[in-house]
């Protein structure tokens, strides 16, 4: 089997190679191939190179798993690679976190939007107290005192 | 930042960064690195904001790793208008899933039979008012687990906020009057589809489902069948489509009049139940019966689906029918098992 290799483009006009397999990881590009939205490089206008890096680097860890020997189904490998993606994720600043979740959307990566979806979950929402997520997401509070005060007689213990 | 470059006389954030680099000998610009090293830090941290997320990715998280509790007690909801917007979308709602959640409560010798801890009473109650804020009327099924003890409050509360209610799962009514039941098809015109416990005049019931749910069709009963429920059911509901008896005792007078009367009927489940005959002669007993005869094959030819399994040798859950008397005691066994019916449309899930 010939390796084929796919040229991305990111929105600051950082070039990545990748082997075919790693690209089609995502459910978005085959359609931009088809399309033959471009002859050889395809332009990936909503990530930027340091997102991109870092995406390929999860579909390069995964199509190698995918491959390996056993078809990547060994308990061993499944266990590896559920610690690499959680030291992945764990490496990650917030706002790498932020564009790395537009850009699987984006891309269409299902594995990686979930990854992402649950760390997102599990280390910024839950378990904490509304001050507590707006203080850890950066999030400014647009609500109005009414509209507060609604809040907390909806979080009231008795109907009335 | 620009302030504290300008505290240190530079003209902006980068001249502080040169001057940082230039006087790093200087053991009085020590204070200065380590000012300057936190307000990088805090920069970092200020480059996204995550109110401007995309609303549909929100969902997509809400949806995919909380559960309606945990969705519940983060406080999503309330952390800023966009979230709400997310925490309020139809698809978080369309299922009212209370199927995991059970009353804390002990055993009574007196009517209701349960006594519900009042903590838990009141933290129900918050977790059904905000849902229902939050869900705006795009509630079609509610679940609820056959431990999960709604009182009238409740259970009112809830059906007037969900006035497109299609599909109610309802095991438990120890702490509901039949009144309140009424009171739900009242406010749930839409009902097409009930699942309830045997109880022994269900008149009251039926017939406010006769009159307000035109397109009731699917009703799944889980307990013992006897002639008096099932005479009131044929008489005041006769144009169900789905009728599911499993894993329980059925009167064999009853079942055939099932057959005969409900001329709509198409699929009929009584998978893992038994069959009860009254018999006088020689003496009065009742007995079990574990085959169908020919004259309700006969009568059952006419179902698109008749469901039946009668494998007392065999079935486990045939065995445990019997070994609990038609009455399951399902919180002996798997897990989510109560949630099981072999028709599809039956099956208690999300």
């Amino acid at each position: 089997m010939s390796k084929k290799n796919i040229v991305l483009k990111s929105s600051n006009g950082i070039i990545f190679e990748v082997e075919e397999a790693v690209a089609l990881q995502s459910e978005t590009i085959p359609y931009m191939i088809e399309d033959d939205c471009a002859n050889d490089t395809i332009p990936l206008a909503n990530v930027t190179g340091d997102i991109l890096a870092l995406v390929i680097e999860y579909c390069k860890k995964h199509v190698v798993v995918a491959d390996g020997d056993g078809g990547g189904s060994s308990s061993s490998s499944q266990e590896d690679l559920k610690n690499w993606d959680a030291q992945f994720m764990n490496d990650l600043d917030q706002s790498k976190i932020f564009n790395l979740l537009l850009a699987a959307d984006f891309l269409n990566i299902k594995t990686l939007f979930d990854l992402t979806c649950q760390f997102v979950a599990d280390t910024m929402i839950k378990g904490k107290s509304v001050e507590e997520v707006r203080r850890t997401l950066n999030i400014e509070k647009d609500y109005t005192s009414e509209e507060e005060a609604k809040a907390r007689q909806e979080n009231e213990w008795a109907f009335k | 930042m620009k302030e504290i470059a300008m505290f240190y006389g530079c003209k902006n954030s980068q001249h502080l960064l040169n001057e940082i680099g230039r006087s790093f000998v200087s053991p009085l610009s020590l204070p200065l690195c380590l000012i300057f090293l936190q307000m990088a830090e805090d920069r970092v941290n200020v480059v996204v904001h995550w109110e401007k997320m995309e609303i549909d990715i929100l969902v997509r998280i809400f949806q995919k790793c909380f559960s309606l509790q945990e969705l519940v007690n983060s406080g999503s909801a309330h952390v800023c208008r966009g979230w709400r917007a997310a925490c309020c979308d139809p698809t978080l709602w369309n299922t009212l899933d209370l199927s995991h959640m059970k009353s804390h409560f002990i055993k009574v010798q007196q009517k209701p039979f349960v006594y519900v801890e009042s903590r838990f009473d009141e933290n129900l109650t918050r977790l059904l008012k905000l849902s229902m804020s939050l869900s705006k009327g795009n509630t079609m099924t509610l679940i609820v687990h056959f431990n999960l003890f709604l009182s009238d409050d409740m259970l009112t509360y809830t059906a007037i906020r969900c006035p497109n209610l299609r599909r109610l799962v309802l095991p438990a009514w120890n702490r509901i009057k039949k009144k309140s039941l009424a009171n739900v098809m009242e406010c749930c015109k839409s009902l097409e589809s009930l699942t309830m416990p045997s109880i022994p005049h269900p008149y009251v019931v039926f017939s406010a489902i006769a009159m307000n749910c035109k397109n009731f069709r699917e009703l799944k009963v889980m307990g013992p069948i006897d002639l008096s429920f099932v005479e009131v059911l044929v008489y005041l509901l006769p144009n169900l489509n789905v009728i599911s008896l499993r894993c329980t005792s059925i009167y064999r007078d009853a079942l055939v009049t099932i057959l005969d009367k409900l001329k709509r009927l198409q699929v009929l489940n009584i998978s893992h139940s038994y069959l009860l005959v009254q018999r006088y002669e020689p003496k009065q007993e009742t007995i079990i019966v574990r085959e169908l005869d020919e004259t309700i094959m006969n009568k059952a030819s006419k179902l698109k689906r008749f469901i039946t399994c009668m494998e007392h040798d065999t079935c486990v859950m045939c065995q445990r029918t019997e070994k609990d008397e038609g009455i399951m005691r399902w919180y002996k066994y798997e897990e989510g098992l109560w949630k099981a019916d072999e028709f599809m449309n039956l099956y208690a899930t999300t």
